[in-house]
């Protein structure tokens, strides 16, 4: 069912003094998938996501990229990732086209910033600095930043964390069609609608732990099967819908 | 390579949009010049007496005496440091008591002065002579009185700027150093910047690098600029060597450079990094002989100061610039920031955290 894994993970481990963060986590991620990581504060997502990407030193397991192992060769692997931070910024006295060319230089390319911008849709925005931009045009901003290596995997941790919806539904059409291009994806997200519209896979984390890894309709049938109801009747719509109708899928942002 | 020098100029790129750095690292320092070149300092208050004893004993007396007159400043030195100190403008008169001393005799006593001061040269001659005919009234009232022969001698007049710019000059590298270091890295810090340049394959040593040969950068412009503001507008006597004066500079910024990082890697925050950035810049400010002499420090505080690096530095580029050290000269201060930038250099190398 899945394609060859491109990434695998096993038993990674995390500990923070007596707190084990990330306990024994196992999966793999196929290739061109979007990879989902759901769960509440504190499960150990960015925790997880940070040993993959070279961030944290892993306490036990091991993780494999396209067959190289992330404690070994931690420069080789950055080789191949692509990152976007949660929370993490960029020089504000460079613009976002000084920008890439200089993330470009770190991997010792020379990178077209018009053609990375393009892809994100920022190809307007090649003068401006990150401090001029709105939450959903730095958040792509963040991600044309994680294509400058042509990256087979890219990471990104809660991308459309405070974007109103307009932008977060924007953000998944350039996450899509990042896929549709050969790349695989793993994101972390809060929003569970966000996770069953993009994303093949899910796996949800607790306290350290993964506790169910599926598709998203897959685990709806299985908690289905299991005789769960509802406490309010199933509408045809919800307030997002709502919301949308009113005020359009068009950007608000410039 | 290519990469070096693609993150230095991204560097200099941010640091000259960055309205801040300019106006605190550059404009600052040469206001501050511009403000005490104004300014002026050298009233007549009271005259430096230069005093060469050369009898033997016989001129004791004469030296108390002289000391008890309030107006005189009486330096005791050899003759040719006193001679030198005359040319700098420290003493307006200089007085030799030679060898065949004898308050009664002619001949037995000199005094140099300044040309460029005549006016404190000629009141501490009248001064001197007044103690010298009191002196030769109690031994004998009779006896015709001996008189001062006097001699001008060329001076280079130094003043206040003279002392100051280089100073100056030495404190703005001390701040360059802790404060634009640890500042700067701990803000990177902060905003996740530095974390999301180590998942690209950058080499940390290649960003520390690019920083420092900014600043080495800035620290060039900046010494030309005020040493060229202060020769054309504030008559600065600058008679050093350039490229040695970059070299003591350059020696500094290594060792506060080194005392920035080693901040940045224990400060989380720059509410942390201020208060200990001050205990440390404040009293080498203040007590390291930037803005006035450390010749009238308390003995102890004094000889604590002895080793301030930022004594060495100003003490070292104030030779150079003023006095025309050559490196021989300097050697001392030299050696002095020497063993700095290797304690400096040893806690960054221990405290400096990317995280």
């Amino acid at each position: 069912m899945m394609a060859e894994a491109i990434l695998e993970v096993r038993s990674l481990t995390k500990r923070y003094g007596d707190l084990v963060a990330v306990n024994g986590v196992s999966f793999s991620v196929g290739r061109q998938e979007i990879f989902g990581i759901l769960g509440p504060n504190g499960a150990g997502k960015t925790s997880t996501l940070e040993m993959i990407e070279t961030l944290r030193p892993i306490d036990g397991g091991e993780v494999c990229l396209d067959g190289i192992d992330v404690t070994r060769q931690p420069q080789e692997v950055k080789r191949l990732i692509g990152v976007q931070l949660q929370s993490s910024s960029f020089f504000d006295k460079l613009n976002l086209g000084e920008l890439l060319l200089l993330f470009g230089e770190l991997y010792g390319r020379r990178v077209d910033p018009v053609n990375l911008l393009r892809e994100v849709e920022l190809e307007e925005k090649s003068k401006s600095y990150v401090g001029q931009l709105s939450g959903g045009q730095k958040q792509r901003f963040s991600i044309a930043a994680a294509l400058v290596n042509e990256p087979l995997v890219i990471f990104l941790d809660e991308p459309t964390t405070g974007l109103d919806p307009q932008s977060r539904r924007h953000l998944w059409g350039v996450i899509r069609r990042i896929r549709s291009e050969g790349k695989t994806i793993v994101l972390t997200t809060h929003y569970m609608e966000e996770a069953e519209e993009l994303c093949d896979r899910v796996a949800i984390m607790d306290e350290g732990k993964i506790v169910a890894l599926a598709p998203p309709q897959e685990l709806i049938r299985q908690l289905l099967a299991g005789g769960f109801k509802k406490d309010r009747v199933e509408r045809l719509a919800n307030l997002e819908d709502v919301f949308l109708s009113l005020t359009g899928h068009s950007l608000r942002e410039d | 390579m290519r990469l070096k020098w693609k993150l230095t100029v991204a560097s200099i790129k941010m640091y000259l949009r960055q309205k801040e750095a300019i106006i605190w690292n550059l404009l600052l320092p040469l206001f501050m010049v511009v403000l005490f070149g104004f300014v002026k300092f050298d009233g007549i208050g009271h005259i430096e007496l230069g005093v060469v004893d050369e009898s033997g004993g016989s001129g004791k007396m004469f030296v108390s005496a002289l000391k008890n007159v309030k107006t005189l400043h009486v330096h005791e030195g050899l003759r040719e440091s006193e001679l030198k100190d005359l040319e700098k403008g420290d003493r307006e008169i200089v007085l030799v008591i030679s060898a065949s001393f004898d308050p009664t005799s002619r001949d037995s006593l000199t005094a140099y002065y300044g040309e460029e001061k005549p006016r404190e040269a000629q009141l501490g001659a009248l001064v001197v002579q007044r103690v010298l005919d009191e002196l030769t009234f109690q031994r004998s009232p009779s006896v015709q009185r001996s008189s001062l022969r006097t001699l001008p001698v060329k001076t280079r007049n130094l003043t206040y700027i003279d002392f100051l710019l280089p100073g100056i000059l030495s404190m703005s590298i001390m701040q360059m150093g802790i404060f634009g270091v640890a500042f700067g890295f701990v803000s990177l810090k902060k905003r996740g910047i530095l974390r999301r340049l180590w998942v690209t394959p950058i080499n940390p040593n290649d960003f520390i690098i690019a920083q420092v040969a900014t600043r080495v950068l800035v620290l060039v412009i900046q010494i030309i600029l005020m040493v060229v503001v202060g020769v054309i507008f504030f008559n600065l006597h600058f008679i050093g060597n350039v490229l040695t004066l970059f070299l003591m500079a350059m020696l500094g910024a290594v060792v506060f450079l080194s005392m920035g990082f080693a901040l940045a890697g224990i400060s989380r925050s720059e509410d942390q990094v201020a208060p200990l950035a001050n205990v440390i810049t404040l009293p080498m400010m203040l007590l390291s002989g930037v803005f006035f002499s450390r010749t009238n420090l308390p003995g102890f505080v004094r000889t604590i100061t002895d080793y301030f690096p930022l004594t060495y530095l100003a003490d070292g580029m104030r030779s150079i610039a003023i006095d025309g050290a050559t490196l021989a000269q300097v050697g001392p201060q030299l050696l002095g920031l020497v063993v700095w930038s290797v304690i400096a250099c040893s806690l960054a190398v221990k405290m400096f955290r990317w995280e």
